[in-house]
Formats: structure tokens, sequence, C-alpha cells
């Protein structure tokens, strides 16, 4: 099967206004196959928003990029193509202040080279599938900050895009609004669509996507499925939880928000052991399956 | 094509949208300019031209030139300030067809602007009349795209709107009023004459005055030489700006 996404050794380097050289991507290699839900994640300036720039074409790579290719297009020397097949949501809202929520769609679906007389049947599926059809000859700039997002959903869509890149579609949106987002984002990928998605929002990786890349200080920590990789992090861990957190501790447990965990090298010995120092002060116990935040935790923390 | 058509109709509709400061705005000025000239100049001429179509031209082409400009560059630094440059960069159209849609736009915002002027205030010139109507399509079209690119080129560099205003206050302004808008250059003394036998925008307005009235302070072929090779500078140039400007992320 043909990847969606290939970035080989992809590299980025800014100059700081004291020419000091920044790399804010270096060396990021993923692929991710046709027909997924893939999510980027990272903590604040990891360099996702670089990466992104650089796969959508707002970003030139270092000479040194081995290659960025959308289903076998290279952005770099085939950029038209590539572009063609590529749909983006940037973090950042935009709206033109001027236009009409149906002219913002018109003429951006145009720019993609959209026929004029199936721009208005897209626009009215789009916006319906999003709640926003009786927007449609509203100005976009007096729409709330949600319509705002989806209106750039809207946009991002239009065009029927193979890859769609959601750059953190759901910050600031209401719980309803998000599980709507995610609604669509799964009918998307149903239709074919292949999906990355970014988010701060661990469990929506955790809810969205197969497989992901956790991207930290510009460089890949981690990447595979994400089931794999939650199993690979709670394969040797009991979690518990104390009435009274201020006591002597076993060597090797350590505290992580309101809980202990300890790595054990044999489950029922290691049991025992707690068991018997903490007696009465355990609250709850249990030998849990990672949740992708403690492994985000985790890995950006240099933990792993 | 229809790519680029697109973003040329989303920067027509912009203007359409705000004709107060992009069509009327320029005509008021030069109304005012009309009105002041019209009394001091009343009854002077150059040669069999009467003083008054000297400057009508002359305005009228500045009005070609500072719409061309004003357009892209204002639009483009507006798209910087909103983030919507993203646009721009995302969407599959080629650098120089971005920049010249931007130039169409311009292009026809100055001809819409242009022919609303004429309409308005031609029957207050006496005398005149349309010396060369081909030549003038030829140069409002050539001049009108080449100030376009410019303002491309100024849009794309500059970071803000201080940047843009210092270009067209410092550089555009001072060009146009030595481009012989108000008097013909060879009145001028060294070495201002010999400043406006280079500067571009003297041969757009001589040539624009030309076909509008038939005089001419500059040889026609000097002119044509002129405004051709700067709009292939400019073209050049714009294509170099936007393709430097587009593939990077916009701070």
């Amino acid at each position: 099967m043909q990847a969606a996404l290939r970035v080989d050794k992809a590299s980025k380097t800014y100059r700081s206004s004291n020419r000091q050289p920044f790399k804010a991507v270096n060396q990021v290699s993923l692929e991710i196959q046709s027909g997924q839900i893939y999510g980027l994640l990272g903590p604040n300036g990891a360099g996702k928003s670089t990466l992104i720039g650089m796969i959508s074409g707002a970003a030139k790579p270092d000479p040194e990029t081995g290659a960025i290719e959308i289903f076998g297009h290279s952005v770099i020397n085939d950029r038209e193509a590539a572009k063609r097949l590529l749909g983006i949501v940037p973090q950042e809202i935009v709206v033109e202040p001027a236009f009409t929520v149906e002219e913002v769609l018109y003429y951006f679906s145009g720019m993609y080279g959209v026929p004029s007389r199936e721009r208005g049947p897209r626009i009215k599926a789009a916006l319906d599938s999003l709640g926003l059809l009786d927007k449609l000859n509203e100005k976009a700039r007096t729409l709330s900050g949600g319509m705002k997002r989806r209106l750039m959903i809207a946009k991002a869509i239009l065009h029927q895009p193979k890859l769609l890149i959601l750059d953190e579609p759901t910050a600031g949106v209401d719980v309803a609004l998000r599980q709507r987002i995610w609604e669509l984002v799964r009918e998307l990928n149903r239709s074919g669509t292949t999906i990355i998605f970014t988010t701060h929002y661990l469990e929506e990786a955790e809810q969205l996507c197969e497989s992901m890349t956790v991207i930290n200080k510009g460089q890949v920590i981690k990447q595979g499925r994400v089931r794999d990789i939650q199993q690979e992090f709670s394969q040797n861990l009991i979690s518990f939880e104390l009435f009274d957190r201020d006591v002597e501790h076993l060597p090797g447990v350590r505290a992580i928000g309101t809980m202990f965990e300890y790595v054990y090298s044999d489950l029922s010995v290691d049991m025992s052991r707690i068991l018997a120092h903490y007696s009465g002060n355990i609250k709850t116990i249990h030998n849990e399956s990672a949740s992708l935040e403690k492994v985000f935790l985790e890995l950006t923390e240099g933990k792993a | 094509m229809t790519y680029m058509w697109a973003l040329y109709a989303r920067e027509v509709k912009r203007f359409r949208k705000l004709l107060l400061d992009t069509i009327f705005s320029p005509i008021v000025s030069m109304v005012l300019y009309l009105a002041v000239f019209g009394v001091v100049t009343a009854n002077k001429s150059i040669g069999d031209i009467s003083f008054l179509a000297f400057i009508y031209t002359g305005l009228l082409g500045m009005i070609l030139v500072n719409s061309g400009f004003s357009n892209p560059g204002f639009a483009l630094i507006i798209a910087k300030n909103l983030g919507a440059i993203v646009d721009l960069q995302v969407t599959p159209i080629k650098s120089w067809q971005i920049g010249i849609a931007y130039a169409l736009a311009a292009l026809t915002r100055g001809v819409f602007t242009l022919c609303l002027a004429v309409l308005l205030t031609i029957w207050f010139i006496p005398g005149i009349h349309l010396y060369h109507p081909l030549m003038l399509i030829a140069v409002v079209v050539i001049s009108g795209l080449q100030y376009g690119m410019l303002g491309v080129v100024f849009g794309m560099w500059a970071r803000g709107f201080e940047a843009l205003t210092f270009v067209t206050t410092f550089v555009l302004q001072p060009m146009i009023f030595l481009a012989g808008v108000f008097y013909p250059i060879t009145n001028l003394p060294a070495p201002w004459n010999t400043i406006s036998a280079f500067n571009p925008v003297h041969h757009t307005i001589n040539l624009f005055r030309y076909s509008f009235i038939g005089y001419t302070d500059t040889p026609l072929a000097v002119s044509w030489a002129f405004v051709l090779t700067v709009s292939v500078i400019f073209f050049v140039l714009m294509n170099w700006m936007c393709i430097k400007k587009l593939n990077e992320p916009v701070q």
C-alpha cells in the first residue's frame, strides 16, 4: 500500500535574532499508511507545527532533508501536485473579516481548483455536517470561536483531500463540539481520507488514533501503534493510592499526581511486598494499563 | 488556472467591498488637486495643450500607479497581520501565479477607478479628446500590472503597515512627484530633470498622457523601452519575493 505521507530525515533550522541557529525539527522520519488516523503528539514547542509547516509548504525544509512526500508527490519538487492532495486545518483561527462564510469557502475552494459549479453544493454539504449551514451568509468575523474553528475545518475539506492534517482542531471548543469534530474525523476517515491529528488532549489521540509519533525538542522520541506503546509502558507497573501519603515509601516507589507507582519485576512478589508495607493505608491498588497521558509525560519528561 | 483566477476573484471582491477607500478616496483626492490647480492655472497652457488637461492626464496616471501599488501591498499586509497568508502558502498555486493574481486585481481596481474618475471629471476639462485609444489600453494594462507587481514585491517584503507606509511616503510619492505629473520634466533644473528621466513612473505618465492628449516630453520609444524593461524586472523581482516569502513561516 502506498504511504499517504513519507517523511525522511526532515530538518528545519531557524536563525534567531542573534543569528544562533535553532533546529526546530531535527532528522524526523515517519511514514503514515493510507487510511489511518495518525496522532502527532508533543508538548508546546516540540516542533509539531514546524513539521506540519514543512509538509504543507509553509516552511521550506533544510537542504539535507531526505524527502517529504504526499502519496508519492514530493512537497519540495512537485509542490502543487502534493498540495492538491492535502487539506490543512491550522492551529491559529484565521478568518477574512471582509467576507461572509460562503465567500470564504467559495474562493478558498477555488484556490484548490474546485470548479465553480461544484462549489455551492460542496459548501452546503460541509457546513451542514459541521452545523454551520444557517451561518452561510453571515460575516465570518461575527462567528463565535467554536464556529470559526468549524469554518476552518470546512475550508480544509471542501476540495476533498486524500490527506487531512488537523493541528489541534479541538483547542478551545466545548465538549459537545469536540465530540462532533471527532465524529466528523471518523466519518472522513471512513470515506477514505487519511488523517493526521495533533492535539494536547491526549484522550483524543487515545480515542481516535491507531498509531502515533511523539516529538520532543524537534526529535522523534516514540513511534508506533497507540496500543503497543500503551502496553509497553504498562508492562511492569503497579499503581496504588494511599489514605495517608506522608509515610515512609519503599525504594522505587514514585508519586504520580495523587497516585504512586512501582515498576515490578515479579508481579505476585512485588504486589505482596507493597501490600505488606502499606497494609491498611492502601485505598486502591492495581496493575494498570498506562494511559496515553502517562506515556506522554514519561516520554516528554525523559523518564522512558 | 482555476486556482489563480479564484485568488484574483477574491482580491477583486475584497476591493469591491471597500469601495469608499479603494475607489472613491483616490477620486476625491484627484478632484481636490484639480479644483486647486484649476483655479491657479486657468488660462495657462503648454504648447497647444491647456495646463489643466496636462495635469488632468498626469493625475489619472497617478491614480493608476497608486491603485496598482496599494491594492496588493495592503491586501498582503492585512493577510499577514491576520495570519491569512497561510492560505497562499498551502494552496496549490505557483508563486508567480499568486503574484500575477494580485497584480491583475490591482489592474482591475486601477481600471475601475480610472473609468469612474474619467466619467465624473472629464466634463470639467475643456477641449480634451482621446488621442490614441489603443495605445491607452496598452499603457493602462501594462502599467496597472507593473505597479501591481511592485505592490506585491513590497507587500511580501514588508513586515507591517509601517514598512509599507514608509515605502509609499518616501519612495513611491517622491517618484510620482518627480514623474512630471504636474509639470513637464524638461522644466526642472538639473539634476532633477536627469533623475526624472530615469524615473520609471515618469515614462508611465508620459505614455499615458501621450495616448490621452498627444503630448509627450520624452521620446515615446524611450518611454516604451523603460516601461517594458521595468515590467520584466518587476516580474522577476515579484516571483523571487513570492518564492522567498511564501516558503517561510510568517513572523
